[in-house]
């Protein structure tokens, strides 16, 4: 004959009970963090995927900021070479004015005198510095000037190696143009000259009263201006090509990040409308065992025995 | 006519005897380990109608036989192994979201993520102070993430170490306390209240031993029970006569192992199948796993940073030093120790530690710190220091009090230097440019190699293409030539670094090679920590393999809490089939007083009815 044990029955009924009070308590952790995986033991596979996935979205966020510094230095170095373009458009007009017969050699003295302060404006700007500070001209050596006076008196840029570069998308990306590349250098053996030499040999040539040695001098810086205007231009493109570089990988990032979220959200994040429909079911079944239990351990036969 | 009252009487006694046994079931409904008693009745014996026995040719009257208890040996095995099997995988899962949460707890994911996020911040501002303090803070906490998570894994083996060994001085509690049942059972008669008493001790003590080992149990005709750990041949740890074997659980080769008669023969045994022990040194090593795990990444980040960090060149100009200190010492207070005293222990920066560690004494002379292999001590009264060694103690301490200082690498090691951001390796060691009036496309490469020292004079050097497509370098400052070699040959070694060119360079185009000086804003190294944390090594990048550790500690923790589900349903399923036997159920003990009252009071009724016989018989003789 089976017999029911009442002790075993009653710690089977509060065990059942408990194990549901179990399920609602894991529930009720849950829904206020809208997490269905906090802990590697909640699910070993979607905790370790959503690990990938979140440094992959903190990275970029570090990416994008790498981004967002690289875009302000090259944004600086535009600004600062349509400045020195727009000096050296004036220095052209001045040549020009220069050239011309009518021009006395008291309005030729003023012009040189224009020149020699847009020499000087420039000599400022091919020493602008990012927000860190560091010379937008100066290569990988930021913290002196990038262009000085050496031995020889002569205007020489200071610095060495290339500007930092960012890693983008696996490829290095150069977030600045060194001095040279942007105004030239002093070069005997082919006779060019850089900005600060054609300025020097513009105003120099404006103040030279022999016109048979002035007009062929100012032939001459007028051609080296054009090669500067030429060199200055590419410059300003090569600076707006990594800009736009840099905006389409800021736009790859955001969607990156977007689907990454996405993601994210689906391997950790709860059903809501599940879990509270879930959790409304397990309250009903635990009120019903608990008052299942109430009524069955009231039932005794001992209660009629008199 | 005497028949029926004795008849009577007999009736009486036999159901009072049942009465009380009813009353005992119902008094002990929540008792654990109390097996319900029955009590079978039985017609009494007849013979010559002598004091003892009744006549053959008269009625037999009823005697209460002997007091039963109510099991089925079957269904307690059964019940017993389940317990243990259930109690095994409860310790297991408890130890493992412990060493869950002490893992993750640290975040050292995080913090290594962070630090290499930061590595990119700073190569975005490599001249930026800011940005070196965020990355430094950055270190210091990855580092410190290591050491706390060492420190708590050390502390977790220890507590399971303790807890194992508690539950071992349980099992042998039990086991001497079921040899003294064995004794009592062979001196008491079988059948009797005393015998059932020692019975049902002898089953609880069985299923607490059940709870915490898996036994084998063979049953003498007596009770008395022979107890085997694990099934088979297994060793012996209650015989049926004498002495029970004592366990102790010790550190062996692959973790914590099991071992019989610590203080005489010892003996290793398997890991038992089932029961607390089994579940405790099954989280034991898991344990130990996860601690070797942590310190070979700890090591491998703290390797992989330095090497990085001894290639660059910092913000003043120099060659760059170590970022991380990777050994420290771990303490130990002597098991003996007296004081309460806790000792400080601080290590000075790049202090070369002795590889055998440290002993700390307390004695009437004051404290003693001396190498762990005597080459060197120093004695004081407050903080002393060897090898860079400071110890200050804490008030408390007992003369004769100790302690040790074990060297520990891995994770607990781990330690940021005390640098400051113009300390850290960010540029290059060279950084080189090629001249603006190049023709041709070619550029060139440079790979640090500090091995590298194929000429003396120090940079800056040119590199000007010859007419016969050789690459010439030389130093810039004097002119003179220091090395011809075939740019097509691959890799031109220089002095510390080594050139590839890569594109079409032409006749006279040239580059130059420089040192990073001070205030360099070269981020070339900074960028290269990218390249660190892709590294693939055992397990994939670091922070690949920290995931695979996790998920590793955390499907194991599922698995356990899968199998502890089920192991809790069959647990519960086959202690109720026990019980369903061996249970008391009020119910059916009420309707049991209820069928003996009735029967008592009609045997009280036979005796009545025999008065009554006698009354009329003794009318007659009137």
């Amino acid at each position: 004959m089976t017999q029911v044990n009442t002790r075993a029955a009653h710690v089977a009924s509060v065990q059942r009970m408990s194990e549901l009070s179990a399920q609602v308590d894991a529930l009720q952790g849950q829904i206020p963090t809208t997490k269905r995986v906090s802990l590697p033991g909640d699910d070993p596979i979607a905790y370790t995927r959503a690990a990938v996935l979140r440094r992959a979205d903190i990275a970029s966020a570090a990416t994008q900021r790498g981004i967002d510094a690289a875009s302000r230095r090259l944004t600086a170095t535009d600004t600062a070479l349509e400045s020195i373009t727009n000096l050296v458009q004036r220095a052209r007009e001045l040549a020009l004015l220069g050239s011309t017969g009518t021009m006395s050699p008291q309005d030729r003295a003023n012009l040189a005198t224009e020149v020699t302060e847009i020499q000087k404006r420039f000599a400022g700007l091919a020493d602008s510095r990012g927000s860190d500070g560091e010379r937008l001209f100066g290569g990988a050596a930021a913290d002196r000037p990038a262009y000085a006076v050496d031995t020889n008196g002569i205007m020489t840029w200071q610095g060495a190696g290339t500007a930092p570069s960012l890693d983008v998308g696996g490829a290095a990306l150069a977030t600045g143009i060194e001095g040279p590349n942007a105004f030239g250098r002093n070069d005997a053996a082919t006779g060019a000259e850089d900005l600060f030499a054609t300025f020097a040999s513009l105003a120099k040539a404006l103040v030279t009263t022999d016109p048979a040695v002035r007009l062929p001098a100012l032939e001459a810086a007028l051609n080296q201006i054009d090669g500067h205007v030429t060199r200055l231009a590419d410059s300003r493109a090569t600076v707006g090509a990594r800009l736009a570089r840099l905006d389409m990988e800021g736009v790859r990032i955001d969607k990156t990040t977007l689907a990454t979220r996405g993601d994210l959200s689906k391997l950790e994040d709860l059903d809501m409308a599940e879990a509270i429909a879930r959790m409304q079911r397990l309250i009903t079944v635990l009120e019903a065992t608990q008052g299942a239990f109430v009524k069955v351990s009231n039932i005794s036969l001992w209660d009629l025995l008199r | 006519m005497s028949d029926l009252l004795s008849i009577g009487a007999a009736g009486i006694r036999a159901y009072q005897a049942a009465l009380s046994a009813v009353g005992d079931n119902v008094a002990n409904a929540d008792t654990i380990g109390y097996v319900r008693r029955t009590v079978t009745l039985a017609t009494g014996p007849t013979g010559a109608g002598s004091p003892y026995s009744r006549d053959l040719t008269g009625s037999a009257g009823v005697i209460a036989g002997a007091l039963g208890r109510a099991t089925d040996a079957l269904q307690l095995v059964a019940a017993r192994n389940a317990s243990g099997d259930a109690a095994r995988l409860v310790a297991r899962s408890n130890w493992q979201t412990r060493l869950q949460t002490v893992v993750t707890g640290s975040d050292i994911d995080t913090r290594i993520g962070g630090f290499f996020d930061a590595a990119t911040d700073l190569a975005a501002a490599p001249t930026s102070t800011a940005a070196g303090a965020i990355f430094l803070d950055r270190a210091g906490q990855a580092a410190s993430g290591f050491a706390a998570v060492g420190t708590a894994l050390s502390g977790l083996s220890a507590d399971i170490e303790a807890a194992a060994d508690s539950v071992t001085g349980e099992v042998n509690a039990i086991t001497a306390a079921l040899a003294g049942v064995n004794d009592e059972l062979r001196r008491t008669q079988a059948g009797g209240a005393a015998a059932n008493g020692l019975l049902d001790q002898r089953d609880k003590l069985l299923a607490e031993l059940g709870d915490r080992v898996r036994i084998d149990v063979t049953t003498s005709d007596r009770g008395t029970v022979t107890v085997r750990l694990g099934g088979g041949a297994a060793p012996t740890l209650v015989p049926e006569n004498g002495a029970a074997v004592r366990i102790a659980v010790r550190d062996g080769p692959s973790g914590a192992e099991l071992v019989l008669d610590p203080t005489h023969r010892v003996e290793v045994v398997r890991l038992p199948a089932s029961g607390t022990l089994a579940g405790l040194l099954e989280a034991s090593r898991q344990v130990t796993a996860a601690r070797g795990e942590i310190d070979a990444l700890a090591t491998r980040f703290g390797g992989a940073i330095n090497a990085w960090a001894v290639a660059g060149t910092d913000a003043l100009g120099d060659a760059g030093t170590l970022l991380f200190n990777t050994a420290g010492l771990s303490v130990r207070s002597g098991k003996a120790n007296a004081g309460s005293a806790g000792i400080d222990v601080t290590i000075a920066d790049g202090a070369a530690l002795a590889p055998g560690g440290y002993r700390l004494l307390k004695d009437a002379s004051g404290w003693t710190l001396s190498r762990a292999d005597g080459t060197a001590s120093v004695t004081g009264a407050g903080a002393i220091t060897l090898d860079g060694v400071t110890i200050r103690p804490g008030a408390g301490a007992k003369d004769g009090d100790g302690w040790f200082l074990d060297p520990a690498g891995g994770a607990i090691g781990l330690s940021l230097r005390p640098i400051g951001p113009d300390r850290l390796p960010v540029a290059d060691r060279f950084v080189t440019d090629k001249a603006a009036g190049n023709i041709g496309d070619g550029a060139i490469i440079l790979d640090t190699d500090p091995a590298a020292a194929a000429f003396a004079p120090q940079p800056p050097y040119r590199i000007t293409v010859n007419t016969t497509g050789d690459a010439e370098i030389t130093d810039i400052a004097t002119g003179a030539l220091l090395l011809t070699a075939p740019i097509a040959g691959g890799r031109i070694v220089g002095a510390g670094f080594e050139i590839t060119f890569t594109g079409k360079p032409v006749a006279g185009d040239s580059f130059r090679i420089l040192a990073s000086g001070a205030g360099s804003s070269s981020n070339g190294n900074a960028l290269k920590l990218g390249q660190v944390r892709a590294a693939v090594g055992p397990g994939g990048t670091m922070e690949a393999s920290l995931d695979a550790s996790f998920a590793r500690i955390g499907s194991g923790l599922a698995e356990t809490n899968r199998l502890k589900a089920t192991a809790l349903a069959v647990k519960a399923d086959t202690a109720l089939a026990a019980d369903a036997v061996s249970g008391v159920d009020l119910d059916r003990e009420a309707a049991e007083l209820t069928r003996l009252q009735t029967a008592y009071r009609a045997n009280a009724q036979v005796i009545a009815a025999a008065r009554d016989l006698f009354d009329v018989l003794i009318g007659i003789a009137k």
